[in-house]
C-alpha cells in the first residue's frame, strides 16, 4: 500500500462556498520526491496543510474522503501525533521563527525539546541538521538578524531535525538565490534517497525537472495532470491552463511553431534546450 | 539592535551561575524585606550592603550603574519630591514652598519610600542583567509553569521589537506617498489611522502562520518537554533559597510582632 494515500478528498474552508480541494486521489510511495505545481488559488497550500494535518485539525471546515500517511488516518489522529510523522515548512520564513529562542541553534532544537527528545540526543542532531543545510556558521546568531534566505534555511532545518517520514514543503526556496536553491534541492533530494518522502510546492520549473520524481499539476482544486517531470512540464495542457512554464519550454514551443525546433520533445532545462534550436 | 533584545549581559560570574529560580527568590526576598522590615534604615542598608555588592559580584556593575543613573535614580528622586511635598505628616515645618509644607516626618517618609522603590527596581534590574530570559523560562517550565505561559512572555519580548520595526516600515512607506506625520497634533493623530490597519491585520495574519509553525514543531505535544541547556540547581542554590525564605518570614514576623 502506498505510503501516502488520499482518497476522494474534498475540502471547504469554514465560511466559504466552493471547495478548495475537489476529489483528490493521490498515492505516493515511500522515498518519492513529488513536486506540486499550479497557478495561484489552485489549492497547493491547502493540499500541503491537508497532508500535514492542519486541514482539518487546525483550520476546521468540511472535509470528506480519507487521508492516510504511514498507515495512520488523519481523521482518527490528533495533530500533535500527526506532526511526529509529517513535517511542514512553508513560504514566509519570518513567521516560522518561533520567537521563543534567542539563537539559531536553540531555534532548531525547539521542536526536539517539545517532543521530548533526551538532551544528549538534541545537540548532535541539531549539529548534523545544520551541517546538512550548511548553516553551522549561523548557530549563535539571533534568528531575527538573518536574511530571508537564511531564515528559510533555518525554518527548513528546524523541520528536518525532527526527522519526519513525510516532509511537506510549500515554496521553501522562494527567498533564496539560485545557489541557495540548488543547495536546498540537493539536500531534499538526498533526504528522499535516504527514504524520506517529500511533497514540495515549487514554481521554479527547471529545478523541479532536475530533481523531482513526479509532478502533480493542480488547477481549481483538482489534479489536472500527473507524471514524469519531462512529460508534465512540457505538456500542452499546462500551457493552455495558464501554468507558469519554464522559459526554455515556452521559447521552444514558439520556435517549434515556426519550425525552428528540431527535437521531438520540448525542453524544461537549459541543458535540454541548448542543442535543440535550429540556428 | 536585533542582537540585544533583553537586558541580559553574558558574563562569567557567581551570580550568573546561580539557578534562575534562586535569582528570582533573591529579587523577591530583597523587595519583601525592603517593604516589610520594621527597622527604618533597612532599605538604605539593603541598597548599600546588598544591591551594590551583588552588582560587583555579578560583574555587571557598569551596566547596572548606567541603568541606575539613567532610570532608577531619576524615578526615585521624583518619588522623593512628591512624597516630601504632599505627605500630610508631622508638625515641624522645615521648608515652605507656597502652600506646600515639607516637614521632618514627610522627609523621612519620602526618603524611605523612594529607597524602597530604588531597591525594588534595582533588584529586578540585577536579575534581568544576570539571567538569560529563555533559561529563566525553561527552568520555570520545568518546575511546572505552563509552557504556553512561558512562550507568551518570551515571544512577546522578541516580537515587540519586530513589530516596532514593521510599524516604522509602514510609516516610512506611507510618508513616501505623502502622509503627513509631522505637522499639528490633530493631523498627526489622524494620520495614525492608515498605519493601524496594515499593522494590526498584518499581525493577526502572522499569528495564524506562527501558530501553524510552532504546532508543526510539536508545541502542543503531550510528551514531557526536554531542554537543550542543562540548568544547574546545586545544593548551594537550594540552601540560598531556604535562607532567603527564612529571612523574609523573619522580617514579616518582626513587623507583625512589633505593630
Amino acid at each position: 500500500m502506498a505510503f501516502v494515500n488520499l482518497q476522494n478528498v474534498t475540502y471547504k474552508y469554514p465560511l466559504t462556498k466552493t471547495p478548495v480541494l475537489q476529489n483528490i486521489n493521490l498515492q505516493i510511495n515511500e522515498g518519492e520526491f513529488v513536486a506540486v505545481i499550479g497557478p495561484n488559488g489552485a489549492g497547493k497550500s491547502t493540499l500541503c496543510y491537508a497532508l500535514a494535518g492542519f486541514v482539518p485539525h487546525f483550520f476546521k471546515g468540511e472535509i470528506s474522503g480519507s487521508i492516510e500517511v504511514a498507515g495512520m488516518e488523519s481523521g482518527k489522529s490528533t495533530l500533535d501525533e500527526w506532526v511526529l510523522n509529517v513535517g511542514l515548512a512553508f513560504q514566509n520564513p519570518f513567521n516560522q521563527i518561533s520567537g521563543a529562542k534567542y539563537t539559531v541553534f536553540e531555534e532548531i532544537a525547539f521542536g526536539l525539546e517539545n517532543t521530548g527528545v533526551p538532551r544528549e540526543e538534541i545537540r548532535p542532531r541539531v549539529e548534523n541538521a545544520m551541517k546538512l543545510t550548511d548553516i553551522s556558521s549561523l548557530a549563535d546568531r539571533s534568528p531575527y538578524s538573518l536574511s530571508g534566505g537564511q531564515q528559510q534555511r533555518v525554518a527548513l532545518t528546524s523541520i528536518l531535525v525532527m526527522q519526519p517520514r513525510l516532509l511537506v514543503l510549500d515554496e521553501p526556496t522562494s527567498q533564496m538565490d539560485p545557489i541557495g536553491t540548488r543547495e536546498v534541492f540537493s539536500v531534499i533530494r538526498k533526504m528522499a534517497e535516504g527514504g524520506m518522502t517529500v511533497v514540495m510546492v515549487e514554481h521554479k520549473m527547471e529545478w523541479v525537472a532536475n530533481f523531482a520524481d513526479r509532478v502533480i499539476a493542480l488547477k481549481d482544486g483538482q489534479i489536472l495532470l500527473e507524471g514524469k517531470p519531462s512529460e508534465v512540464l512540457t505538456s500542452d495542457l499546462l500551457a493552455e491552463n495558464g501554468f507558469g512554464l519554464s522559459r526554455y519550454t515556452s521559447t521552444a514551443r514558439e520556435a517549434k511553431k515556426r519550425g525552428l525546433w528540431k527535437k521531438e520533445t520540448l525542453p524544461v532545462t537549459l541543458d535540454e534546450a541548448v542543442d535543440g534550436f535550429i540556428p | 539592535m536585533h542582537e540585544r533584545l533583553s537586558f541580559y549581559v553574558k558574563r562569567d560570574s557567581a551570580i550568573h551561575d546561580l539557578n534562575p529560580l534562586t535569582k528570582v527568590s533573591l529579587t523577591l526576598a530583597l523587595i519583601l524585606i525592603a517593604f516589610t522590615s520594621p527597622w527604618y534604615w533597612t532599605p538604605h542598608l539593603l541598597a548599600l550592603a546588598a544591591i551594590i555588592p551583588l552588582s560587583l559580584l555579578g560583574r555587571v556593575a557598569p551596566e547596572f550603574f548606567r541603568t541606575a543613573l539613567r532610570l532608577i535614580l531619576p524615578a526615585a528622586g521624583f518619588l522623593f519630591l512628591m512624597q516630601a511635598f504632599f505627605q500630610p505628616l508631622g508638625e515641624i515645618v522645615i521648608f515652605k514652598f507656597y502652600f506646600l509644607d515639607v516637614t521632618r516626618e514627610s522627609l523621612m517618609f519620602a526618603f524611605r519610600s523612594s529607597m524602597r522603590v530604588l531597591v525594588m527596581v534595582s533588584a529586578f534590574t540585577l536579575m534581568l542583567l544576570t539571567t538569560h530570559p529563555s533559561e529563566l523560562m525553561s527552568d520555570l517550565t520545568r518546575r511546572g509553569l505552563p509552557g504556553q505561559f512561558a512562550y507568551v512572555i518570551i515571544s512577546t519580548l522578541q516580537i515587540l521589537p519586530q513589530m516596532q520595526a514593521k510599524a516604522q516600515t509602514i510609516i516610512s512607506a506611507q510618508r513616501s506617498r505623502g502622509l503627513d506625520t509631522e505637522s499639528s497634533f490633530f493631523k498627526r493623530a489622524g494620520s495614525v489611522v492608515p498605519l493601524v490597519g496594515p499593522l494590526v491585520f498584518g499581525s493577526l495574519a502572522e499569528v495564524e502562520e506562527r501558530a501553524i509553525a510552532i504546532e508543526a514543531r510539536g508545541f502542543t505535544s503531550k510528551k514531557a518537554k526536554t531542554s537543550l541547556h542543562e540548568i544547574p540547581d546545586t545544593r548551594l542554590d537550594q540552601l540560598l533559597r531556604w535562607a532567603l525564605t527564612l529571612l523574609v518570614i523573619l522580617s514579616i514576623a518582626l513587623k507583625l510582632w512589633l505593630s
